[in-house]
């Protein structure tokens, strides 16, 4: 008897596996294969193109990121988009969530048109938002006809990382603002009548009770936007042809890799090198992240 | 009745995973009825442009009957496209390739050469000599042009007129004129574009070298003491921008919007302003000469062959047809490339054409935009910086020094790592 279990145990975990075959084919060939090529050619030299050749140089293009300047400064970028973005669109949606789940007049319209941005595709995105950035564009009319200064959003070094960070939170935010949308309408009601017999006003319910309720979801959406924003790479290269410029300014992690691995000849190396780079710091980030939000679930 | 489902599963795995490794690997196709077919890949462009070589190609197949051409349009990301199908092994058998790319190219040994291709009757000394040297390298020629274009200086008529100034025969001439041209901040003299492939040629005009050996060479008093005066009229004479500041996207446009009065523009620009901006009256003329010498940059596109094509004959065929001298004249007689055979380019009267023969007369004494595999290195790290010195962030010699340390850093790792 006890034989015939394991017997049909086995054959059950057989039959999944033999189902889980295809896609277990696609992942070890099209993403854990290449996960291991590319940290082969971190420590290699190689030649992809024509006579190719590969040789084994260590750590060399690891030391080599710590001497490149231009490195550094796209580093320095990718973070400090990250540490803008990440909060901004985390707030934002979430503020977003809780007007539309407040029940006003035409909350089905308002979710279509505030979700509107998020299915526009970010090469289009970013060519409308050139438009608008531009000299004597649709930003600058509405900032001189309030008496603000005006910016050369695209050309000005200064300004150019502004433009993608404003560019970006308006079309993630309404992505994430969803998600809090159906987290919001999970929180049982009876919490907030508890609330209101108590006399708690409208501040204190969001801070008290939706907040903290929200903690597993923001946990997600903040994991969510470190990923995608330490990618950034479809708009800094619209927006600067591919350079990275001016003078550095709009020069991204994925950016410089792109420069190496396709624009540089025999430097495939060391992009998979700066590729690695990145996955160690949004690995990095996550975990400071996780940490973070463990403290808190605590109190 | 159990064996049976075992059975039965285990093939329909066994297929779903055969479809899928076979959907890796695609069989090459065999020409149908005995004909050779090449693959023929090129960006796209415009649709006339398009129909035009449609017809080229048909010409081709019509005196090649046992020749099919395929043509492909890799419509974006040209390079990195066919850089990524040349290592995958699946490269087309002839491709477009822009000058500034072909010595990265040629060093990894992926072109033909086409020495022995060449006979006699294809007539090489046709061809305008500094375009062809773009592809040549120790003595092999890995590609021939099929077309070219100069800058020369486009203006608009009606707007010199209204300023009493004459059409500027010399940079001095150029910034006075521009004084005149300028309306604040609306309407600029001189439209510009800050980056090398543009300013190559200003830069080398005291003598000095850009690239030297392979490296980044900016900061000698020669190319420092050249570029001065161009960021100097932007900066205090306040008569020259650049397209972002007046919102364009180029200088072709600036001149099309009438934001600027004059800029350097290529071949390129003729149809665009034509058919976008019918009523602006435009001039050309020869680049203004810097310092008594005349220069400008030229822009050239060449046909190649991948060396690792099993049709190589064929493949010959196709580009001797495209850039001798009946394809050539076809290809260039609606006007989007100059013929770079000086035979063709004479047939056609362009040198004595009121707009295009002013680009014609820069052939021979332009810059060719090509310049060592180490070029996009050194290009890209001075696009980056002489922005920023452009737009009054830093002192030129400043912003060239970091562009040349950096640019020679990524070279010496590049080279000797």
């Amino acid at each position: 008897m006890n034989r015939g279990v394991s017997k049909r145990a086995f054959k059950e975990a057989a039959q999944g596996y033999l189902f889980l075959l295809p896609t277990l084919f696609v992942l070890l060939f099209f993403i854990i294969g290449p996960i291991f090529y590319a940290i082969y050619l971190a420590f290699h030299k190689v030649q992809l193109l024509g006579v190719s050749s590969s040789e084994f140089t260590g750590m060399r293009n690891f030391t080599r990121i710590m001497v490149d300047n231009r490195a550094h400064i796209a580093i320095w970028n990718t973070v400090k988009y990250v540490i803008i973005v990440v909060p901004i669109q985390t707030i934002l949606s979430m503020v977003m969530a809780a007007v539309l789940n407040a029940g006003l007049k035409g909350q089905k319209i308002f979710r279509v048109i505030y979700f509107l941005p998020t299915l526009t595709s970010s090469a289009v995105l970013t060519l409308i938002f050139m438009w608008m950035f531009n000299q004597s564009g649709l930003i600058n009319e509405l900032l001189s006809a309030v008496g603000l200064p005006i910016y050369n959003w695209l050309g000005d070094p200064r300004v150019a990382l502004n433009a993608i960070m404003g560019m970006n939170i308006w079309s993630t935010a309404p992505f994430f603002m969803v998600i809090y949308l159906a987290a919001l309408q999970d929180i049982p009601s009876s919490l907030y009548e508890a609330a209101e017999l108590d006399g708690a006003n409208a501040f204190q319910k969001f801070w008290n009770i939706t907040m903290p309720s929200l903690r597993p979801v923001t946990s997600f959406v903040v994991i969510m936007g470190l990923i995608g924003t330490f990618q950034l790479f479809d708009q800094s290269y619209i927006f600067s042809a591919g350079s990275g410029g001016p003078n550095n300014s709009t020069l991204t992690v994925v950016l410089l890799i792109y420069q190496y691995a396709f624009k540089n000849l025999g430097t495939m190396g060391y992009a998979a090198a700066l590729a690695m780079t990145l996955a160690v710091i949004i690995l990095l980030a996550t975990l400071i992240q996780r940490r973070f939000s463990k403290e808190e679930s605590l109190n | 009745m159990k064996a049976i489902r075992w059975f039965v599963i285990v093939a329909v795995m066994t297929a779903l995973s055969a479809s899928l490794l076979a959907g890796c690997g695609s069989g090459q196709k065999q020409g149908a009825g005995g004909k050779v077919e090449i693959t023929f890949a090129g960006w796209g462009s415009t649709p006339e442009e398009t129909k035009l070589l449609d017809q080229v190609l048909a010409d081709f197949e019509q005196s090649h009957p046992n020749i099919k051409v395929k043509h492909e349009v890799i419509a974006d990301q040209y390079m990195d496209v066919i850089k990524t199908r040349l290592i995958g092994g699946k490269g087309p058998d002839v491709f477009y390739l822009d000058a500034i790319e072909a010595p990265g190219l040629i060093e990894t040994g992926v072109l033909e050469p086409l020495n022995h291709y060449v006979t006699p009757d294809f007539d090489m000394n046709d061809f305008e000599k500094p375009m062809i040297q773009a592809f040549q390298k120790n003595g092999n020629i890995y590609g021939f042009p099929k077309g070219y274009s100069t800058l020369a200086l486009l203006y608009n008529k009606k707007m010199l007129k209204e300023a009493g100034v004459e059409v500027p025969t010399t940079w001095d001439e150029l910034r006075a004129a521009s004084r005149k041209l300028t309306k604040g901040t609306k309407v600029y003299g001189f439209g510009q574009n800050p980056e090398l492939a543009r300013t190559f040629f200003i830069a080398q005009s005291l003598g000095g070298q850009v690239v030297k050996n392979g490296r980044a060479n900016f900061t000698t008093p020669e190319v420092l003491n050249a570029l001065q005066p161009y960021v100097d009229q932007h900066l205090i004479d306040k008569t020259a921008a650049q397209p972002s500041d007046v919102g364009a996207g180029w200088t072709g446009e600036m001149l099309g919007q009438g934001k600027a009065a004059m800029v350097l523009e290529g071949n390129w620009a003729i149809p665009f302003l034509k058919s976008t901006f019918p009523n602006i009256d435009f001039g050309t003329a020869e680049v203004p000469t810097i310092h008594g010498k005349k220069g400008t940059m030229a822009f050239t596109v060449g046909y190649v062959m991948n060396a690792a094509s099993t049709k190589k004959q064929a493949s010959w065929e196709l580009i001797s047809y495209l850039t001798g001298k009946q394809g050539m004249k076809t290809w260039t007689s609606k006007r989007f490339e100059l013929p770079t055979r000086k035979s063709v380019a004479k047939e056609l009267g362009y040198d004595k054409d009121p707009i295009l023969g002013p680009l014609v007369a820069g052939a021979p004494y332009a810059t060719v935009w090509s310049e060592g595999s180490t070029l996009p290195t050194i290009f890209n790290n001075f696009n980056n910086q002489f922005v920023s010195a452009y737009i009054g962030e830093r002192p030129l010699k400043e912003a060239l020094q970091e562009a040349q340390d950096q640019a020679n850093g990524e070279i010496g790792f590049q080279l000797y790592d």
